[in-house]
């Protein structure tokens, strides 16, 4: 495989499947975070 | 008019809205326009226009419902001004127009789900004279009907007991049917050839414009930004509900289910295809079109199930799956059409049930011309889905009318947000959404007359013409109706 494709991968995997975990984690926390605080 | 129903819990908002942004073209039509357009050399620009189109309009989206809790005409009218409520009711139509012929293809998928479940789509060599019998027939009609009762029923249920109990279900059903799909099909033979070409850019492919304005196209059509569906389940979110970081959620989650999609597709047909041997070429098959798009889809996918593996059970079950896939997500995206429709009308004074049962009827009968023939279809969805860039265009529109900067701080970053954007979103929903709206709106004009002679002919299927036409019938009588509607919906 060559090196442009696996680059290409990597970029394009991380931001898209990155931002979804990256997303997907801060809004369980602000969700732990409300229901700590009672206002879920 | 008092709000009585709300999506129970964030999770809830968000599952029922990523089945709104994944829909059929995330499945079928970004793996044929990923081929069409070379490949890796695609998805660069496709990431670039995720962040810089979707994510803002989707954030846009979500606050002018929340913030307005009314549909696209009621909405457009309180931040734009009611001057500009025939912004918003052309926003619904096109949802609507959009809603007609969807509810044919959702009934596509219910009948291939069903024929691959039978074995029946096996028992034929001839896939093209399969689709052809199919769909000249009296089943696209009965098909449509169908999906049209389901999904009129579930909107009937209302928002928690109907559409937010059955999208719990039906979406991360179609993830993980999705998943499953992926992994047997990275595992199959072959399948890094497909891979490789599916992330591989030409950068001289990059270079040339059209992959760009393709890849805004593809990100404007299957994130479901700037249609007013979402502005519609925002109207339900809860006053301390966020609006940024759900909005990215759906962006971004939109986009996950296209990559699997995308690479499952490119793996199975690389893996099974022969290139070079006579009986198929991938790259062909994966970008050639057929009749209404759906070649790839219901034409030559078939043809590979049937070669996944030597046993008949096994094929028949990967291919039931894959229509099942496609069925449930078609199903979620008709979902919101139809909520849509129904809220403009409750808007007007109609209780929901009554709304419903005009919404289901006129989505029956309307639905008619696009089951029966295909070329009405095809016009469709040339003539509403350029239409959506101007639904988007409208939506930034308002916002501008509205102040940029007022909207950020007070809706977007008001009480209940967990995220707060800065100044950057100024940018780009006051000057870079419009820019971009410009740039494609005239590229499919100029484009069309490149292939049409007769580009101002509004009788043929795919040109300039039939989108004026119809689009300034649908304005002209909105713009006069304009107060009328705002009357109405004030005296609601």
């Amino acid at each position: 495989m060559k090196i442009i494709t696996i680059f290409t991968a990597l970029i394009v995997l991380s931001i898209v499947w990155g931002g979804l975990i990256f997303f997907l984690s801060r809004a369980v926390k602000y969700e732990k975070m409300k229901s700590r605080n009672g206002e879920r | 008019m008092k709000q009585q129903e709300f999506f129970s819990s964030r999770w809830a908002l968000i599952i029922a809205t990523i089945g709104i942004a994944v829909g059929t073209g995330n499945i079928w039509r970004f793996s044929r326009v990923v081929a069409q357009n070379g490949g890796g050399s695609f998805l660069i620009p496709w990431v670039v226009f995720l962040l810089i189109w979707s994510v803002p309009l989707i954030i846009a989206e979500f606050a002018i419902g929340k913030y307005a809790r009314l549909g696209p005409v009621g909405s457009i009218s309180k931040t734009a001004g009611k001057q500009f409520a025939w912004m918003g009711a052309f926003v619904a139509f096109v949802s609507t127009a959009i809603m007609f012929y969807y509810s044919v293809v959702t009934g596509w998928c219910l009948r291939y789900f069903i024929s691959a479940a039978s074995g029946d789509l096996f028992s034929t060599a001839d896939h093209l004279a399969y689709w052809n019998t199919f769909s000249s027939g009296y089943q696209p009609l009965l098909f449509h009907f169908i999906s049209m009762l389901i999904v009129a029923f579930i909107v009937y249920k209302g928002i928690t007991n109907g559409i937010e109990k059955v999208t719990k279900y039906l979406v991360p059903s179609l993830l993980v049917i999705l998943l499953i799909l992926f992994f047997r099909a990275i595992t199959l033979p072959n399948a890094v050839e497909g891979i490789k070409y599916f992330f591989t850019p030409d950068i001289e492919v990059m270079l040339d414009y059209k992959v760009w304005l393709n890849a805004l196209t593809q990100n404007a059509w299957d994130t479901g930004a700037g249609w007013g569906l979402i502005l519609t389940y925002a109207i339900y979110m809860r006053k301390k509900e966020d609006i940024s970081l759900n909005a990215a959620l759906i962006g971004f989650g939109n986009n996950s289910v296209s990559l699997i999609a995308g690479i499952t597709i490119f793996s199975t047909v690389f893996a099974l295809s022969i290139p070079g041997t006579g009986e198929v070429d991938a790259m062909v098959q994966i970008s050639k079109s057929g009749p209404a798009n759906t070649g790839l889809t219901f034409i030559y996918l078939p043809q590979l199930f049937n070669k996944i593996s030597g046993s008949a059970a096994v094929n028949i079950f990967f291919a039931s799956l894959f229509f099942i896939a496609l069925f449930f997500a078609a199903v979620t995206s008709l979902i919101s059409m139809v909520e849509l429709t129904t809220r403009t009308l409750i808007d007007f004074g109609f209780n929901r049930r009554r709304a419903i049962i005009f919404v289901a009827a006129a989505g029956f009968l309307l639905g008619i011309p696009s089951a029966q023939n295909l070329n009405f279809l095809i016009n469709q969805d040339w003539v509403w889905g350029v239409g959506l860039i101007l639904s988007g265009a409208f939506i930034s529109f308002s916002i501008i009318r509205y102040g940029v900067d007022k909207f950020r701080t007070e809706i977007i970053n008001g009480y209940g947000s967990d995220y707060k954007i800065g100044r950057w979103y100024n940018f780009l929903i006051g000057i870079l959404v419009p820019v971009q709206v410009v740039a494609l709106v005239l590229w499919w004009l100029i484009s069309s007359a490149s292939w049409d002679p007769e580009w101002w002919n509004p009788f043929h299927a795919e040109n300039a013409g039939t989108c004026l036409f119809q689009w300034a019938i649908v304005i002209g009588i909105f713009v006069l109706f304009n107060k009328t509607m705002v009357k109405q919906i004030e005296s609601n």
